[in-house]
Formats: structure tokens, C-alpha cells, sequence
């Protein structure tokens, strides 16, 4: 980082009467009780001077603004002398007088200003001249054609560089003599180097790049190219400074396939973003189109969709969309054909069970609703009424005609003595051919024409079980038994089902990986460039310090001698 | 809509008519949900946009239901539309070819419009300007061309 040349002085004492305080807001002010005032200035005494507030160097085009200051001191022709002919005295471009562009409407911020402060003239390239500037940076400078540049020019690097030692020389002199901490900021080695010049390689400049780190020693300003392309340079000077690097998708590309290319990993195991390049052999196992249409269906089946139901009361429930099948399928098309498909085959299959099944008998319930409720108290029209609104009284499939003759039946035969109602029932019982009703049969799952018969309901239901029971178990055998069938299909559909599932989740699986994969990758990557950020901040560090000591060392190896 | 009988004097309908019952109470709540809906802010011509929307819906689910799923019978089917579940001329349009998508009967009536033509939302998607997005005026249509 950049340290101010200003040095902190203690500051002069304060005349006779002042004394000096805190404000709550962190001010420091200057108040005389004898005159009752108060001050911010420091009295008596030029006012403190404003250090120079510390700045980013990934601000460094303030520096051109700064240049363009006049300083009587950097000679007569500073005044009109604007490094590489960008800067606000030239008139070129406006926007450089605040953060750079016009576009951004922020307010300008304090700006330290820089100025010449001191020039050298390079030995052995007569008309161009080292100017330091008050920041500590430097450019040279022309004199001849009313040049100057802050990127030093590779006929100049020699010239510099012997400049350099000599000052360095200097400098150690003094420092030995006087014991004294150098001021880093007089320090020509005092190298201002951004650190977002480091990672800029990866977005394609390579070239300039370079061939300016040939001479980064002899740098001292960012790595700008010579023609001066300023509105690249805007660009990449503009970003915040708080964010130390941004990456765009560009970026991370670019290094996932640098280092796929160094793991010799195939594209297929990190995921470059182009999936449709290598989806077909990368991966590990397949979904079809049938595939997935299956497990669609499949999804529709496990939430027991309505196949009567339209297609936007699906959408609309929304019930779906959590299961990861529903991704089986990507195009809302798709999904909408195979629901049609699977809906047409359902409501075919459910026709086809329906007819194969045998009617349920609509009696059946009724008369069982009627041995529970019916009473001989009450007459059919307030049977009716009480229990209007029980489904077997509501049930289309009934007569209302037939639900009364049933009931009026049963209220009568209800009236009449046990043993008629018992011999009735065995009588109904033995009628049954015995491959209707044999001692196979349980008691609860008769067969309908006996539970739809009126006879049956007449006796309460605890005697009547019994009576059934001992009847069946006097019955023979049934006369032959049904192999049972469709068994090999059913197991053939579930381990199709159970296949396509998997691969399913295989997918999913492999898609979790690639994502954990490309961020670890994406981790490693920004740890590294950290890394050599850091790296390059110490190796900036090192040569200045590693030079003066060594020169140093030189010196007392002399004297000693 | 069907006429409302006393349950006594009512004919079961035909069978089948359980397995759709559900969806097309749904349809019915969502008519008349929307012929309550408050039509103070909206515009004069959108009102009965909302009713056109569902009644076509709710056709296009019978439509469907009997000529393409084959899931109802005749029966139930003719049921339906004597008891004003779907709109039978609406339907006998979509039979015929080009008006496969018809929105509703209004945007075919030549008679009615200053030049003897149809509405806008018969234009095919192609012909028209490019992102010229129209809603038609008698019921919010955006496009029924049966190429679109």
C-alpha cells in the first residue's frame, strides 16, 4: 500500500489562554476562556495540516488529476503537461474529473491531491526527466517534446534503475548517519502496485501483461499500456475498491477448464457449463425419453391424480412440483403431453376394471344402513326425513320407490316370532351352490346375493354370525381352487419401476456432485489467486528492503575494508 | 348452467358423472366466483371477460373428456350438455377444421363488426407485428388461430 509522506509532527504548542478539547463528535476544537471563543483552527499557529487521506491505489487515476495541477516547483512547463495527453489540462475527457466516469452520479469524494514534487534528470537520456510526485509516485517526463508518461519506456529502464541506486546509496548513507526511519514515501522503491493488476491476466490481456513484467522492477505506477487505452483502464481502475477481486463468469470458466486441462480431468467430470457437449458419455447412466415420461407417470400414479381431472387444476394444486420426478421432464409441454397420455390410459384401465368387476350391489349398503337405524317406531316418511341426509338415502343408484318397500319389508318382518327369521336365513343359506358359499368362506366377506337379501338383516347381527359361522363350517370344500395369475407381469412392471427410479436418482446424484465439485474448484481457484496476491504484496515488499540491505551490507563490507 | 330441481323429481344422471363431479363443481364455484366478483374498476368491455374464460374452460374439459380421452359415455355426454355444463355450439365449432381453438362464438360473428370481419384473436401469431400482444375485445382473448 501507498503511505502518505506526510509525517506526523507534534504540533506546536498552543499560545497563552487556549486550551484545547474534544468535541462529541470526535472534533478537536481550541477555546480561550478569557475571550470566550472557540475555534477548529488551531490558533496562533497554521492550522494543522490536513494529512492526506490515505488512498487506494486501485484509485490510482486520481493521479492524473493530480498531475495536471500546476507546481512552480516541477518547473514552467508542468502547467500545461498531461501525461499521455488523457488529462483534464488537455480537455480530452471530462469524466476524469471525478471517479472517473460520467455515468456515476456519486458524490466526489475528498481527493487527495498529488503533485510534482521533485524531478531528476536521468542520466544518459538527456531530455527526459524522473519527476517524484508528493504521493510518492513518479513518471517520467520529456522536457524536449512535452512527454511524459507514467509507464516508463524500456530505453529509460537503465537510466532509472542507476538513478535508483544512487538514491538508494543515498539513502542508506543517511539512515546510517542519522539513525533515523526512512520516510517510505520518499523511497523510489516504494513500488504502487494495485492488486488487481494480478489476477487481470486471467481476462485475456496476456500480452500486455507480459511484456510489462519485464521491467516491473523499474514500475513504479500501475501497468498501463504505452498507446494509453483509457477507457479499458476506466473500466478495471473504476471497480470498487472494497471488493478486492471480482470474478465474472468468464473468469471461472477460464479457470475450470485451465485446471480441468491440469488434472487431465475429462469435461465431463467438472462441469464447464456446456452440458450438451458432453452429456451423452460423461455421465454415468441414461435417462431416456421414455424414461422419463415413465417416471412422470409414475409421479402422477404415487399422488393419485384424478385422471377426469383438466390439466391447469393440476398446475394450479401445485402438489407436484416438490417431487424430483417432476424435473424428469423439462418443458411444461412435455409434461402437459405425457399427462394426456397417461390420463387416456389410466381412465381406459379404470373403465376396463370397472366392467371386469362385478357391480357392486347398490342394496347391499342400504340394507345394512337398515338393520342399524330402522326402527318399528317410525313410519317410512320420518325414517325418510331423520335420515335424509345418510349417503345409502341419498344414493342415485337406489330407487327412492325400492328404498321404501325395503324398509316397510323389514319393520314387518322385525315383527315376526325368531324362529321363522332363523329358519328363513339357513333356508336363504342352503340355497347358495357350494361354489358361492363352502367352508372356505368367511363369515365377513359373503357372498352379495346372501347380503343382499332381506332375510339376511332380520336377525340381530351377534346371533346371526354365530348361526352363519356353524353353518359354513358344516359346508364341504370348495370344488376346485383359481391358480392365481398375472403375477410374473406385476413383478416385471415393479422392476422396470424400481430401474427407472434409479436412474433417476443417479442423476440427481451425479448433478449434486458437479455442483460440489465446481464449487470446490471454484474455492481452490480464489485461494490461489489470494495466495499469489499475497505472494506478489511480499515480494514487492522484499526487493526494496532486500536492495537497501544489501547495498548496505556492500557499504560496511567497504568501510570494514 | 343446470336448471336447479327438487331432489325428488331429479334424474340420476347417466354414469359416470362421479368420476367428474369434483372438477366441474369446481368450474361451477369458480363461475360463480367470478360472476360475483366486483366490476367497479374494471373496464366496461373486460367485464364478462372472466365468464367467457371459465365457460370456455369448462367446455373445453367436456370437449376433451368425450372426443379426445374418450373417458365419458355418449350418454353422460349429451347429459352434460342438455344440463348446460358445456356449450354445445362452441363445441360443434371446434370440430371443424380452423376453429380447432375457437375462444368463443363472438369472434366469428362477421355480422357483427364494421368490415365484416372476424376478431383479431383469429389472426395467426405469424401475420401479426412482431411482439404486437392483443387481448380481444369481446372476451379477452389472445390469439385462438388454430396455427398458433
Amino acid at each position: 500500500m501507498l503511505k502518505s509522506t506526510h509525517k506526523v509532527t507534534a504540533p506546536p504548542p498552543l499560545p497563552e489562554g487556549w486550551t484545547e478539547h474534544k468535541a462529541p463528535a470526535g472534533h478537536t476544537y481550541y477555546y480561550n476562556a478569557s475571550l470566550q471563543k472557540s475555534t477548529y483552527t488551531r490558533p496562533a499557529a497554521p492550522p494543522t495540516p490536513a494529512a492526506p487521506p490515505p488512498i487506494d491505489p486501485t484509485q490510482s487515476f486520481l493521479q492524473y488529476q493530480a498531475v495536471g495541477n500546476s507546481n512552480p516547483s516541477a518547473g514552467p512547463n508542468f502547467n500545461n503537461f498531461s501525461p499521455q495527453g488523457q488529462f483534464p489540462g488537455g480537455g480530452g475527457r471530462g469524466g476524469f474529473q471525478g471517479r472517473g466516469r460520467g455515468g456515476h452520479d456519486r458524490p466526489p469524494r475528498p481527493q487527495p491531491t498529488d503533485k510534482p514534487k521533485s524531478r531528476h534528470p536521468i542520466p544518459e537520456c538527456e531530455p527526459w526527466v524522473l519527476v517524484h510526485t508528493k504521493l510518492g509516485r513518479r513518471f517520467v517526463y520529456n522536457t524536449e517534446k512535452d512527454q511524459s508518461y507514467w509507464r516508463i519506456p524500456d530505453k529509460l529502464k537503465d537510466g532509472i534503475l542507476a538513478l535508483d541506486q544512487l538514491r538508494i546509496k543515498e539513502k542508506a548513507e543517511a539512515w546510517a548517519k542519522e539513525k533515523e526511519p526512512v520516510d517510505s514515501g520518499e523511497a523510489p522503491g516504494a513500488t504502487v502496485r494495485p492488486p488487481v493488476a494480478a489476477p487481470e491476466p486471467a481476462q485475456g490481456n496476456g500480452g500486455e501483461v507480459e511484456d510489462s513484467s519485464e521491467y516491473e522492477e523499474v514500475e513504479v505506477t500501475d501497468d498501463e499500456d504505452e498507446d494509453g487505452n483509457p477507457s479499458k483502464r476506466q473500466k478495471t481502475e473504476e471497480q470498487d475498491p472494497d471488493a478486492p477481486v471480482e470474478f465474472n463468469e468468464d473468469d471461472i470458466a477460464f479457470q475450470l477448464a485451465a485446471m480441468g486441462q491440469e488434472y487431465g480431468l475429462e469435461p465431463g467430470e467438472y462441469d464447464d457449463g456446456n452440458m450438451e457437449e458432453w452429456e451423452e458419455g460423461a455421465e454415468g447412466l441414461e435417462i431416456t425419453h421414455e424414461d422419463s415420461a415413465a417416471l412422470f407417470k409414475d409421479l402422477l400414479n404415487d399422488f393419485g391424480i384424478n385422471p377426469y381431472s383438466p390439466w391447469e387444476k393440476l398446475i394450479e394444486e401445485g402438489k407436484l412440483v416438490d417431487d424430483i420426478r417432476y424435473t424428469a421432464l423439462n418443458t411444461m409441454k412435455l409434461r402437459k403431453e405425457v399427462w394426456e397420455e397417461w390420463s387416456r390410459e389410466k381412465i381406459k384401465v379404470l373403465r376396463e376394471l370397472r366392467a371386469k368387476e362385478e357391480r357392486r350391489d347398490p342394496r347391499i349398503p342400504y340394507l345394512a344402513f337398515l338393520q342399524r337405524q330402522a326402527n318399528p317406531k317410525l313410519y317410512w316418511p320420518e325414517f325418510k326425513r331423520k335420515y335424509r341426509k345418510e349417503t345409502e338415502m341419498k344414493d342415485t343408484a337406489l330407487a327412492d320407490k325400492d328404498r321404501e318397500k325395503f324398509y316397510r319389508d323389514h319393520i314387518n318382518r322385525l315383527k315376526l316370532p325368531q324362529s321363522t327369521l332363523k329358519s328363513d336365513l339357513l333356508n336363504l343359506l342352503k340355497d347358495q351352490p357350494t361354489s358361492v358359499l363352502n367352508n372356505a368362506t368367511l363369515s365377513s366377506h359373503l357372498p352379495p346375493s346372501i347380503l343382499a337379501d332381506i332375510k339376511y338383516i332380520s336377525i340381530e347381527p351377534t346371533a346371526r354370525d354365530a348361526l352363519v359361522e356353524t353353518y359354513i363350517s358344516t359346508l364341504p370344500p370348495p370344488p376346485e381352487s383359481i391358480p392365481e395369475e398375472e403375477t410374473e407381469e406385476g413383478i416385471k412392471e415393479r422392476k422396470e419401476r424400481e430401474r427407472r427410479q434409479k436412474a433417476l436418482e443417479d442423476r440427481e446424484r451425479h448433478v449434486a456432485e458437479e455442483k460440489r465439485r465446481q464449487k470446490r474448484n471454484l474455492e481452490f481457484g480464489k485461494g490461489r489467486l489470494r495466495e499469489e496476491e499475497q505472494e506478489i504484496a511480499r515480494a514487492m515488499n522484499v526487493t526494496k528492503k532486500g536492495l537497501k540491505d544489501h547495498l548496505m551490507g556492500e557499504e560496511g563490507a567497504d568501510k570494514t575494508a | 348452467m343446470p336448471a336447479i330441481r327438487h331432489a325428488s323429481k331429479r334424474k340420476a344422471p347417466p354414469a359416470g358423472f362421479s368420476d367428474i363431479e369434483d372438477d366441474l363443481l369446481i368450474f361451477s364455484n369458480k363461475m360463480k366466483d367470478a360472476e360475483n366478483a366486483p366490476t367497479t374498476n374494471v373496464p366496461r368491455h373486460q367485464v364478462h371477460w372472466p365468464i367467457f374464460q371459465i365457460s370456455h374452460q369448462r367446455s373445453r374439459y367436456v370437449y376433451e373428456l368425450y372426443y379426445e380421452k374418450e373417458a365419458i359415455s355418449k350418454q353422460l355426454y349429451e347429459w352434460l350438455l342438455k344440463n348446460g355444463y358445456a356449450d354445445a355450439m362452441l363445441i360443434a365449432k371446434w370440430k371443424k377444421t380452423g376453429y380447432e381453438k375457437l375462444c368463443c362464438l363472438r369472434c366469428v360473428q362477421t355480422k357483427e363488426t364494421n368490415f365484416n370481419s372476424t376478431c383479431i384473436c383469429r389472426v395467426p401469431k405469424a401475420q401479426m407485428k412482431e411482439d404486437q400482444n392483443i387481448e380481444c375485445v369481446s372476451c379477452g382473448c389472445r390469439g385462438c388461430a388454430s396455427s398458433d
